[in-house]
C-alpha cells in the first residue's frame, strides 16, 4: 500500500506537481487505502487501477495540476526531431561565427547574453480560491511558498486575503511567497 | 474474453454518469474518498470500473462542483471531506434529468430487442 503511494509521490514529483498539493493527495490516498485495507479491500479493488504512475498522472491531470498527461510514446517520437533541431542549430551557429570572423564583424555587434530566469514577478492572487492561487504561484517558477497558519493542509474554498511580497514585485526565485487565507 | 467485453462496456457506460453518482452520495452529507466508495457500494454500485474515483473527484473539485474541507480523524491525519457545492447540486439535478431522459429513450429502443430475444 505505502509502496503504491510512494510511487505516486515520485510520479507527481516527476510531473512537477507542487509539493504541497502532492503531499495533500498522498495523505488523502494513504488514509483511504489504510481504511480500505482494514475492511479487507485491496488497493486494486479500491482504485480499479494497479499502475500507480498512471493513476497518479490521471489524478493530477484531472485536478489541473499538470497540463497534459505525458505519454511515453509521444515523448519517444519527439526525440529524433529534438536531435535534428539541435544539430541544425549548431550548424547555423558555426556558419554564423565563420561569417562574422570573415567579415571582421565578430564582437562589434550588440552582444546578446542569455541568462537563466532567476527572478520572477509575483502574481496577484488576492481574492482567488486557495487551490487556484497555489497553482498560479507555483506556475510562476518560485521555488517556495507557504500558507500562513495552514502548514498541514487548507481548505480549497478559502480565499486569499493577503500575500507577501505584494503583487507585481520582482523577487528572486528562492524567496518564499506567503499567502494568508480567510473566508470570503 | 466475453466477460472482459461486458466489463469494458459496463465501464464505458458508467463513465458518463459516475460524476452524478459521486455528487449523489455527498449531496446530503460530506464524505471522504473511501467513505464515498462505501456509500456507492451500499447503494448497489460495488465496482466503478476502470480507473478510480479520485481523478473524477479532482475534476469535480477543479470545476467547483464539490467543496472540500478537512476534519480531524481519530488518531490519523485530518481527512479531506467532499460535499456538493451549490453549482454541484444544480449539475446533479440537471444531470439526473438528462440521465432519465436518455435511459427512457434507450429503454424504448432496447425493449423490442429484449422481447425478440425473450421470444
Amino acid at each position: 500500500m505505502s509502496a503504491f503511494v510512494d510511487e505516486c509521490r515520485r510520479e507527481w514529483k516527476r510531473l512537477g506537481v507542487p509539493d504541497l498539493l502532492a503531499e495533500e493527495m498522498a495523505t488523502e490516498l494513504e488514509a483511504d487505502l489504510a481504511e480500505a485495507e482494514a475492511d479487507g479491500v485491496s488497493t486494486v479493488e479500491m482504485l480499479g487501477e494497479s499502475d500507480p504512475r498512471r493513476f497518479a498522472a490521471a489524478w493530477a491531470s484531472e485536478r489541473g495540476l499538470v497540463s497534459e498527461p505525458v505519454q511515453e510514446t509521444k515523448r519517444r517520437r519527439v526525440w529524433p526531431w529534438v536531435v535534428v533541431a539541435f544539430v541544425l542549430l549548431c550548424l547555423f551557429l558555426i556558419s554564423f561565427a565563420f561569417i562574422g570572423v570573415g567579415s571582421g564583424q565578430l564582437g562589434r555587434g550588440p552582444q546578446v547574453q542569455v541568462t537563466p530566469l532567476r527572478r520572477v514577478s509575483v502574481p496577484n492572487v488576492i481574492g482567488m480560491k486557495a487551490c487556484k492561487a497555489v497553482r498560479i504561484v507555483a506556475g510562476t517558477g518560485v521555488d517556495d511558498w507557504r500558507i500562513l497558519g495552514h502548514e498541514h493542509g487548507y481548505d480549497c474554498d478559502l480565499i486569499v486575503v493577503g500575500q507577501t511580497p505584494a503583487p507585481g514585485n520582482v523577487i528572486r526565485r528562492h524567496v518564499t511567497v506567503t499567502l494568508r487565507l480567510g473566508r470570503s | 474474453m466475453r466477460r472482459m467485453a461486458i466489463e469494458s462496456r459496463r465501464s464505458q457506460m458508467l463513465r458518463g454518469v459516475l460524476d452524478l453518482c459521486l455528487l449523489a452520495v455527498v449531496v446530503d452529507e460530506p464524505a471522504y474518498g473511501y467513505e464515498m466508495t462505501r456509500r456507492l457500494r451500499e447503494r448497489g454500485l460495488s465496482t466503478v470500473g476502470e480507473g478510480s474515483i479520485y481523478p473524477l473527484l479532482g475534476r469535480l473539485e477543479r470545476e467547483g462542483l464539490v467543496a472540500t474541507h478537512r476534519e480531524a480523524s481519530d488518531g490519523g491525519p485530518p481527512r479531506k471531506y467532499y460535499s456538493a457545492s451549490p453549482s454541484g447540486r444544480r449539475a446533479l439535478h440537471e444531470g439526473v434529468r438528462a440521465w432519465r431522459d436518455v435511459r427512457g429513450e434507450v429503454d424504448s429502443v432496447l425493449a423490442t430487442i429484449e422481447a425478440e430475444v425473450a421470444g
